[in-house]
């Protein structure tokens, strides 16, 4: 549904990035590892065009672009058809959680508001959080704000969600309630990629898993397989220091 | 105090107070509304990292920054006539306080834009809004909050500041209480009464400003 072929990115010297591709399929839930400093952040970013890819190509709906030479105009539309969730959650510090939901919707898609609200509210229902429609960022939990953040990357209706890291900024008493919501969308057949360090997530959710390692995708199977046998070395001694 | 010293302040108090309705109110507001104006702008591009205007606006800032108030209201009022430029007092006095206003305000308002996180900038990229969207919509909203007690300050300074345009003939409060000490000889008692009104004027706002505060609250937080 998705491909991306050969990104790469170079930082001042440091190659960040080298020739990744990845094929994501319609309802995939992709778990990404990787031991910290591997390039998972850097190849989620360059795929939502937060960061720009030095080389790489990208087909989505059929068409393929430049990920380096992407026209704004091509990305805000891609964009539109795709949702981000941030570490840090990034909500409009300014807006409600209401407000926060369906800005992209009356602003970037010019939804009229009344049709807005209602999807903003389902979308919020959705995560949990019908009671807290006018709560301002700075009135939610942790947890609750990043159920926010899954709202706004939902409420769209997005053909991919890409996750980076969304439970690891959270209060460990935090985590089971967003990742119980990422569930739900996993199993409502919602499009992911997802970088994590949540081996129960993508053990149990994801049904791939991509290893990446100093800039590099190691390996790209189904999940089962990635636990049951890991085969490289690199991914046994990973796999060994988490659950230590 | 002598009759004559209390005569003298009460009949000169609406002689004062009148001008300071007329023009140093006025003064103030025209001059803040349009240096806002141009503070934002030029805080939008250097935000926005626009070529060559960037470079602009730092030198514009540079400039007004570093040169006194009083030297360029002469600039303007008895200077430019030499190159045929020939200004009416008020409207230059309306000039050099917006470009000054303008170009402190600027450096407040850049600050207070950069203090929104970049998180939310992306987070507005990747709900499908354009630059424009996220700067109207998002960071300048938060923006003016951050900037609003800075931003009330400058404008208390400016009720001050409009007091040296006495010195390009603006007949505003203090040119006013010039000429009436010019007549009764009596500046201490009559300056104490002119700065007791820019106090009271400067009193008001800074209430008005608590209330403002008040009311924007800070997004849920208090
Ligand atoms: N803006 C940047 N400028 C320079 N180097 C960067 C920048 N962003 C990331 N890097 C470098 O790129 C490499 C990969 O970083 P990245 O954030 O993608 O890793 P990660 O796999 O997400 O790590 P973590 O698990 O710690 O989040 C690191 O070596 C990092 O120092
Ligand atoms: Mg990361």
């Amino acid at each position: 549904m998705i491909d991306y072929e050969n990104i790469s990115k170079v930082y001042n010297d440091n190659r960040v990035l080298k020739d990744v591709s990845l094929h994501i399929n319609k309802g995939d839930v992709v778990a990404v590892l990787g031991p910290s400093g591997s390039g998972k952040t850097t190849m989620l970013r360059c795929m939502n065009f937060l960061e720009k890819a030095d080389v790489g190509t990208m087909t989505f709906d059929g068409k393929k672009y430049d990920l380096h030479g992407i026209s704004k105009k091509n990305m805000a539309a891609i964009r539109k058809k795709t949702g981000f969730v941030f570490q840090r959650y990034n909500l409009f510090l300014n807006k409600t959680a209401l407000q926060n939901v369906t800005e992209g919707l009356v602003i970037a898609r010019k939804m009229p508001k009344e049709q807005a609200v209602e999807k903003g509210k389902v979308a919020l229902d959705k995560v949990g959080l019908s009671d807290r429609y006018d709560f301002y960022p700075s009135q939610l939990s942790g947890g609750q704000q990043q159920r926010v953040g899954i709202a706004r990357a939902l409420v769209t209706d997005p053909e991919i969600i890409y996750f980076d890291e969304p439970t690891s900024a959270l209060d460990p008493e935090l985590i089971g309630e967003v990742l119980l919501v990422m569930r739900r969308l996993a199993k409502e057949g919602i499009t992911m990629v997802v970088v994590t360090h949540e081996m129960s997530f993508a053990r149990d959710v994801s049904n791939r898993v991509v290893f990446m390692e100093d800039g590099e995708i190691l390996k790209d199977v189904p999940s089962k397989e990635f636990f049951e046998n890991p085969g490289d070395d690199r991914i046994r001694n990973f796999l060994r220091t988490l659950t230590s | 105090m002598t009759e004559r010293l209390w005569n003298i302040l009460t009949d000169s108090f609406l002689k004062i107070l009148v001008p300071g309705l007329q023009m140093t109110i006025p003064l103030t507001i025209i001059s803040f509304a349009i240096g806002m104006v141009i503070a934002l702008v030029v805080a939008m591009i250097q935000v926005a990292e626009i070529p060559g205007l960037k470079q602009l606006c730092r030198f514009y800032v540079w400039i007004i920054r570093g040169t006194p108030l009083l030297v360029q209201l002469y600039v303007v009022f008895y200077g430019l006539p030499r190159l045929g430029v020939l200004i009416d007092p008020f409207p230059a006095a309306v000039i050099v306080f917006s470009i000054s206003v303008g170009a402190y305000d600027s450096e407040t308002m850049r600050a207070a834009i950069q203090s929104v996180s970049k998180g939310q900038i992306e987070a507005g990229y990747c709900v499908g809004m354009s630059y424009p969207q996220i700067m109207r919509r998002i960071v300048l909203p938060q923006a003016f909050r951050t900037a609003f007690p800075p931003l009330s300050n400058s404008l208390i300074g400016l009720v001050k500041d409009t007091s040296l345009a006495a010195n390009i003939t603006v007949l505003e409060m203090f040119m006013a209480t010039q000429r009436i000490v010019a007549r009764t000889y009596e500046p201490f008692a009559l300056y104490l009464e002119v700065a007791l009104i820019y106090l009271i004027f400067c009193t008001v706002l800074t209430k008005v400003q608590s209330v403002c505060e008040k009311r924007l609250g800070k997004y849920g937080k208090r």
